[in-house]
């Protein structure tokens, strides 16, 4: 029996898409102590007893609480800085940012940027650069230091490889014409001629600037603040659950995200997946760091997952792939774990009894994992171990097959048809392997469970978008990336629900609406099953409910 | 905006250790730290786990950093080797050299560009190990060859550790399959990654003979029994001279890009025409000349070290003591 203090609240709402097969759609649903008591109409509801009746969504739709099992909290502390992305980006305030078509435009927003900024003396640093649409056109420092001359400007590129920097930056990092490395990219000809133009690639270029403006990148710690702004966000785009799928979980980060969730209105369920790319050492106290913390899960921080990761990524040519290869002819990529090291240390964390997410781009580095862990579960067979390969981007049927037969699951990355399928299919992949890129159909087709992510900050935090983008496989360009890959809106919200839940060991939790698990709404103002699937992307979020508590966005 | 760190008077020396898993990058670095010789070393490793030092030059461990009795720190690099690099650069008692333990898939050419980039730092060389035991069977393997290659193609010195545990005719095999992989490429062949330090760093004395402080200016040649164990490693010879004459640092460098077969190591100081020092560097097969303060001992002075009965001595003689 409920404590005499629980009351139960009845939502009503134009309609519910529970995501139960039993059940697919309702009107009502009972709420008490913040979990859901039954789903169907208000008479049949009338079972459990006195309610209060809440109608205030009697014109949204109601879905499961969207899941978004690929995310870094960072994407939270991205909008410190001005965001420069080609694609419309909505941040925590709800702001929506349009994208930036022209180099003119990304001068423009520096320039302001640069004004806005209080102390003259401050570096301004930006975010989200994507000058692959613009036909070619480089970015030097002739057109930053239109946005600024005496400060230091520093642009970082979305694919993370390449920075752009103003004249004075160069001059605050002694960057000249002496400077002698690869990398730092020199005027070929014209008044400048060996000049640095500004641009930087890769690490080693990149750190003379990192080393004055400090890191800025996914992998730096998140702060309090940081979490809240993910949180707001989070409501914005109808996510309850999320991951942060890299985490030093050291007990400062711990203590960040205890502080930041402690706070009601911070109302998302956060599953941080432990690092466990590291030294040649690390497996051992690592997996015994993570079993331990395991006990230390509440409601809202939910401890337990690895994140190991394999190779680099495909739009920086750094993903290993199979023959024959990158269709430009770029050399393949590179591991970021060498396969033999991955496997002991694979099988470390799995006797463990932790379940381990694995980063592979390329189709290379994804059957080194499947190789990998056939072998470990034939030396230490696991039931229900969950293990999941996260992006598979260029996963083909016989290898879906292969993850089924193991119990793999796949958390594709949808989102990259959309921000990077132009490239990949005239650039990366070539056009034939650009049609099965993120192959989600041929997922589900073999068996094998199937969630799709964003990859918050990469692209940006919104499970629908990755759904439409798993719908329609379209592509700035107007190209459909292989049109027999893609899911039909059903499969996709389930993806995006229940299938992440699968991944995070949540789904006997969140992921659906039925009796007994957590009231985790997105409320909605369109049916998405009922919109055009190509304005599936469109469909308004108004907001959550949260074990219960009513989280309206525009509020958030 | 911060304030740009101050340029250091003499950049620090940075060498990069690359080479596989359990090729012997962190036994080399264990000895180096062991016998650093009063130099303040700062090595960046992976991994503290397979680092051998003895409990006794243990001053303090703490959960990312070693510091050790005879004034070296040993740190991990997490997943950050910017962030390590910034703390070495930005440490409150500067150190002597730096050497950064690659990780055993990296390519440790790319780390090197660190060195070259930051005029805090300078090259002082990228040593790959490759375990020979190992090595061929590992270049055939597909889903390692290219790394292998990256790797031999970024090295300044390539050390063949674990020579004691393949028979002749592997060693036969393993010549030609390197001499294929790297042409080019200096190599030297060792067991439990023993390079002799005056080799592998700038800083270090060659013991086999330093060249004696009061000695006169002028030419003078010592020429050393070859050091080393002859059953299981290269046996290395050295020269030394006190080059009177003067030299000119576009001179000292077209000399190096040359090429100078058989060197393994050349360091010391020489007078420029203005009054002024040079600094001469070479490992393996990059030398640099770069104006300097004057030596520690107020002379001029060249060292060069090579496996015994392959260096360029004639070159040597040419470039050194001619006036």
């Amino acid at each position: 029996m409920a404590p005499p203090a629980s009351r139960t609240t009845v939502f009503a709402a134009r309609r519910i898409v529970t995501m139960n097969p039993r059940q697919p759609f309702a009107t009502h649903v009972a709420v008490r102590d913040g979990r859901i008591l039954g789903v169907g109409d208000l008479g049949s509801l009338a079972a459990y007893g006195p309610h209060d009746l809440d109608d205030r969504f009697a014109d949204q739709v109601l879905m499961p609480g969207l899941v978004e099992g690929h995310c870094h909290l960072k994407e939270g502390g991205m909008w410190d800085m001005p965001y420069l992305g080609w694609f419309d980006r909505r941040d925590p305030d709800g702001t929506v940012w349009p994208g930036l078509r022209t180099m003119e435009a990304v001068v423009a927003r520096v320039a302001e940027a640069a004004a806005d900024l209080a102390d003259a003396d401050a570096p301004l640093i930006c975010w989200g650069f994507d000058p692959i649409y613009f036909g070619g056109q480089r970015m030097t420092v002739e057109h930053l230091d239109r946005a600024g001359e005496a400060r230091a400007v520093v642009i970082g590129h979305a694919n993370g490889h390449l920075m752009n920097v103003n004249s004075a930056a160069l001059r605050m990092a002694g960057i000249t014409r002496d400077t002698d490395v690869e990398g730092v990219v020199k005027f070929p000809d014209g008044p400048k001629a060996g000049e640095p133009t500004g641009e930087l690639q890769e690490p080693a270029a990149m750190f003379l600037i990192v080393r004055h403006v400090g890191d800025t990148g996914v992998l730096a710690p998140v702060t309090v603040a940081g979490v809240r702004s993910f949180a707001r966000l989070a409501c914005r785009e109808g996510v309850t659950t999320a991951t942060d799928l890299v985490n030093k979980l050291t007990d400062r980060d711990l203590a960040v995200l205890g502080e930041a969730l402690a706070d009601e209105g911070c109302a998302v369920r956060i599953a941080p997946a432990f690092q466990a790319f590291h030294g040649t050492h690390g497996a051992a106290a690592g997996a015994e760091r993570v079993a331990t913390l395991r006990g230390r899960s509440t409601d809202k921080l939910r401890l337990g997952l690895v994140k190991m990761m394999l190779d680099g990524s495909i739009q920086g040519f750094s993903a290993r792939l199979r023959w024959p290869g990158y269709h430009n002819g770029a050399p393949n990529g590179i591991w970021v774990t060498a396969p033999a090291q991955y496997e002991a240390d694979f099988e470390t964390y799995h006797r463990a009894g932790l379940t381990i997410h694995t980063h592979t781009n390329g189709d290379e580095a994804s059957v080194v994992a499947i190789d990998a862990i056939e072998r470990v579960l034939a030396r230490a067979p696991r039931p229900g171990h969950r293990h999941t390969l996260q992006h598979g981007q260029m996963i083909d049927a016989p290898l879906f097959r292969r993850m089924a037969s193991l119990g793999l699951s796949a958390n594709l990355f949808a989102n990259h048809i959309w921000h990077w399928g132009d490239q990949h299919a005239e650039v990366t992949m070539g056009p034939d392997r650009a049609a099965r890129l993120n192959a989600c159909a041929s997922a589900l087709a073999h068996g094998v469970p199937l969630a799709i992510h964003s990859d918050a900050p990469v692209t940006p935090l919104s499970p629908l978008h990755v759904a439409w983008c798993a719908v329609n496989r379209v592509t700035p360009k107007g190209r459909v990336l292989g049109e027999t890959e893609r899911l039909t809106v059903e499969q996709a919200l389930h993806a995006v629900t229940l299938g992440a839940a699968w991944t995070l060991g949540l789904d006997g939790e969140v992921g659906s609406i039925e009796p007994g698990k957590r009231a985790d709404f997105c409320v909605l103002e369109e049916d998405p099953l009922a919109v055009d699937p190509m304005a599936l992307k469109d469909v308004r979020v108004w907001g959550t409910v949260f074990g219960g508590a009513v989280h309206r966005a525009s509020a958030a | 905006m911060s304030a740009p760190p101050s340029p250091s008077p003499r950049p620090l020396p940075m060498t990069v250790v690359g080479g596989f898993l359990g090729s012997g990058k962190t036994t080399l670095v264990s000895h180096w730290l062991r016998e650093a010789g009063g130099q303040r070393i700062a090595v960046l490793v992976n991994d503290f786990g397979d680092l051998d030092i003895d409990a006794g030059l243990i001053a303090a461990v703490g959960s990312d950093v070693i510091t050790l009795s005879n004034g070296c720190v040993c740190c991990q690099i997490g997943d950050d080797l910017a962030a390590a690099l910034i703390a070495v650069l930005s440490a409150p008692a500067p150190f002597d050299a730096v050497v950064v333990e690659a990780s055993g898939v990296s390519d440790p050419g790319r780390i090197a560009q660190y060195a070259r980039a930051d005029p805090a730092l300078t090259p002082d060389g990228v040593i790959v190990l490759l375990d020979a035991a190992t090595a061929r069977r590992d270049a055939a393997d597909p889903l390692l060859a290219d790394t292998m290659l990256r790797q031999l193609g970024s090295a300044d010195l390539l050390v063949v550790n674990k020579t004691d545990e393949v028979d002749a005719a592997e060693d036969a095999r393993l010549d030609a399959w390197i001499a294929e992989a790297a042409p080019g490429v200096p190599t030297l062949r060792t067991t439990q990654a023993r390079v002799p330090l005056a080799i592998i760093s700038r800083l270090a004395p060659w013991d086999g003979g330093s060249v004696p402080h009061d000695a006169a200016p002028g030419p003078h040649r010592h020429d050393h029994a070859p050091a080393g164990d002859p059953r299981h490693g290269d046996v290395f010879e050295s020269w030394s001279c006190r080059p009177a004459r003067r030299f000119a640092v576009a001179d000292l460098r077209d000399w190096f890009a040359g090429g100078l077969p058989g060197l393994l190591r050349l360091k010391g100081w020489v007078q420029a025409p203005d009054d002024g020092w040079i600094e001469v560097q070479f490992m393996g097969r990059r030398g640099t000349a770069r104006p300097s303060s004057p030596p520690p001992g107020g002379e001029p002075a060249i060292v060069a070290i090579g496996i015994g009965g392959r260096l360029p001595r004639e070159s040597l003689e040419r470039a050194f003591e001619h006036s």
